[in-house]
């Protein structure tokens, strides 16, 4: 399959990356709007073909497949474009500006026959696998709650850019700073959520203002609470003040509770008192330790396997991406996901606008 | 004569603005990204109280605020460049804000564009051991093999002399080596590396190509007023010590470290293994140290300043009292 990644930005040395690596397709083209952005990327992937213009790309180079690694606001329209160029679309996050956007696109993909595929990676993570088998296998029994959080480091050269920039696209999202990242979040829980979700959220700035209307105008903390039709809750922590950055989720059911910390690739089941007394609480940070001990063991060898790249998520989720395009199995991330998804960020961005 | 200085509020450019005011700039624009950096303008005027002294706020990626930036303008310093971030985000901010300004100055008819590059660009690799490194080396035609920052400020140099060619300004290139001082950072990578609680001494016999951050801008401000037309100078002080020498200063001065001394050999050797690891593991570890880099980066050379001499510069502080400044403010005591 024949390959080209518009948006030439920092992340679309991921995609490039992770195509190399899965082997399943040739990267052979990049497009983006300012002619030496494409041809940096072109250079330090080994002399792509530089285009301007989508369409214009997507033509000349006969592709298959096209990465859109734009900013959001540009989904939308890249995306059907290709498309109904007959192209199959993975499309960075966020997928859309809101639902309508993302609807927009899965209607294309699917009234022209094609596959479209959404960089949720982190459900990619290894011990995130490991929990949809257990989920699946109903070892953890019915969810009851999750609690997650997700760390955002605006002194980090991503936060930075977005600070010191009032223009940064960043900004011009419904959800400003969280609309960039919370698709991470949902889409680790929406699968344990039967609809409908009913949505609670507050935000904050907590930094001090730096005299930027614009800048300023952009909140750091968020704290949501969503709750399902069966009453299952799920509270989230997005966060830029919280030290160390977290990215965790914790999953409470029915018969056990796990955490799975997505940085350091661990997943542990909760610690259990099953001895009387003192006792009882003597074994569980005994217990604990063997636990992530193992955790590193497995680690020590996934990277021994070369199995443990800093975007491994990204590599399983592209693999199984082009697995469905070569109709070897189903999209990895359900379409009914995806516009999951969008109608929640839908709901926080509404439960946080002004109010009269 | 106004001038802009682009980049005023960064390490050197900061410097760069006060070398400018006392060489006898007297019309000075501060470019800032935001807003300028702490009292700089204060004391700036205070000091200079004749000069007209002008700050101007713009993101050199958006061409669109350019022209005014560079409005009556008669010479741009361009000392602005992307210093950290991701190689596409160092890109962008070195070399799509230098051909967004060039394209401003050639509407608005600067004249003279002085530009502040990097020693990155030179291609050092086929140069034996113990060779004088100076402007007469060649630079790379692409600069990739070295890494993202030299990628893009190789890339700079050359965009500078296609628009040389296009709008026929005078250009002068300033090529710092190791720009150091307070406020600056500890351990260029020519000294070494810190990982896993080490630090691996790569440099050690070496030469390093150091210049004290005022020094620098001196010589900025030098080339800015009395540059010739077309040619680069290094930037470099006296008196070089060598990486290891660096290092046990800093250890004398600043703090101890757990030093692992790696033998030039066994660095290139490395490398290769580096370079190997990564192929086979499909990126699982970055190839930051290749041999190209190696031969290019760790070979002990001589680095010459005789250029800049002839054009009038002096080092204004030496470089004993340089290490000493900085390794003072490293070590957090008072001044």
């Amino acid at each position: 399959m024949r390959v080209g990644i518009v948006g030439c930005g920092k992340i679309a040395d991921g995609h490039a990356e992770q195509l190399r690596a899965i082997g399943r397709a040739q990267l052979v083209a990049a497009c983006d709007r300012e002619p030496l952005m494409a041809e940096q990327f072109s250079q330090r992937w080994g002399g792509l073909a530089q285009y301007a213009d989508m369409a214009e790309m997507v033509l000349a180079e006969r592709l298959d497949v096209v990465h859109v690694a734009t900013p959001p606001d540009s989904h939308v329209a890249l995306a059907c474009s290709a498309l109904e160029m007959g192209c199959h679309v993975f499309v960075e996050k966020p997928f859309a500006m809101d639902g309508a956007g993302a609807r927009r696109i899965i209607d294309c993909a699917n009234a022209v026959g094609r596959k479209v595929g959404v960089n949720y990676l982190y459900n990619f993570e290894t011990p995130a696998l490991e929990l949809g088998r257990l989920l699946a296998d109903g070892d953890l029994g019915e969810v009851v709650h999750v609690e997650t959080c997700y760390g955002y480091n605006l002194a980090g050269d991503y936060g930075i850019a977005v600070m010191s920039d009032p223009a940064h696209w960043v900004h011009r999202l419904p959800g400003k700073l969280f609309h960039n990242v919370i698709d991470h979040v949902l889409a680790k829980v929406v699968p344990m959520l039967a609809e409908p979700v009913v949505v609670w959220a507050d935000a904050r700035r907590m930094r001090p203002a730096s005299g930027d209307a614009v800048v300023d105008a952009m909140p750091d903390e968020l704290r949501l609470l969503l709750r399902d039709r069966d009453g299952r809750t799920v509270s989230v922590m997005v966060g830029s003040h919280a030290r160390p950055i977290g990215h965790a989720m914790k999953v409470y059911g029915t018969r056990d509770t796990v955490e799975l910390d997505y940085a350091a690739r661990t997943l542990v089941r909760s610690a259990r008192q099953d001895q009387p007394s003192a006792v009882g609480r003597l074994f569980p940070a005994w217990v604990q330790a063997w636990r992530f001990a193992r955790c590193g063991m497995r680690n020590l060898g996934a990277f021994g396997r070369h199995e443990f790249h800093y975007f491994q998520c990204m590599r399983v989720l592209l693999d199984r991406f082009y697995d469905a395009i070569e109709g070897r199995g189903d999209d990895p991330v359900p379409q009914a996901e995806i516009l999951r998804v969008a109608a929640i960020i839908d709901g926080i961005v509404d439960a946080l606008a002004p109010r009269p | 004569m106004k001038v802009l200085l682009t980049g005023a509020g960064g390490f050197l450019g900061r410097c760069v603005a006060h070398s400018l005011l006392e060489a006898g700039v007297d019309d000075l624009r501060l470019h800032f990204r935001g807003a300028p950096p702490g009292n700089l303008l204060d004391a700036l005027r205070r000091r200079h109280p004749d000069a007209r002294i002008e700050a101007s706020a713009a993101n050199l990626l958006y061409a669109c605020d350019l022209p005014a930036l560079v409005n009556g303008v008669e010479c741009i310093v361009h000392a602005a460049a992307g210093m950290r971030g991701s190689a596409a985000d160092m890109f962008a901010n070195t070399v799509v804000g230098t051909r967004n300004l060039l394209d401003a100055a050639a509407v608005e008819g600067v004249r003279r564009v002085v530009m502040v590059g990097s020693f990155s660009v030179y291609r050092t690799e086929g140069l034996a051991r113990g060779a004088v490194h100076d402007e007469s080396v060649p630079i790379e035609a692409v600069g990739i093999e070295k890494g993202a920052y030299a990628h893009a400020k190789t890339r700079q140099e050359h965009l500078l002399a296609e628009y040389r060619a296009r709008f026929g300004f005078e250009t002068v290139v300033l090529r710092p080596g190791v720009i150091y001082g307070p406020g600056g950072g500890a351990f260029s990578s020519r000294v070494g590396i810190r990982a896993m609680g080490l630090f691996f001494s790569l440099g050690r016999g070496a030469e390093l190509p150091l210049t004290y951050v005022e020094n620098c801008a001196d010589a900025v401000a030098r080339a800015t007023l009395h540059g010739v037309d077309g040619r680069a100078y290094n930037v470099v002080d006296d008196d070089l010590p060598s990486c290891g020498q660096y290092l046990r200063g800093y250890q004398a001065r600043v703090g101890r470290l757990r030093v692992l001394p790696v033998p030039y050999w066994l660095f290139l050797l490395g490398a290769r293994c580096l370079v190997r690891y990564h192929r086979v593991s499909k990126g699982q570890l970055p190839a930051v140290f290749t041999p190209y880099v190696v031969r290019s980066m760790y070979r002990p050379l001589r680095h010459s300043n005789a250029a800049l001499k002839a054009l009038g510069w002096r080092q204004r502080v030496p470089t004993q009292a340089g290490l000493a400044r900085t390794f003072q403010a490293l070590s957090g005591t008072p001044p």
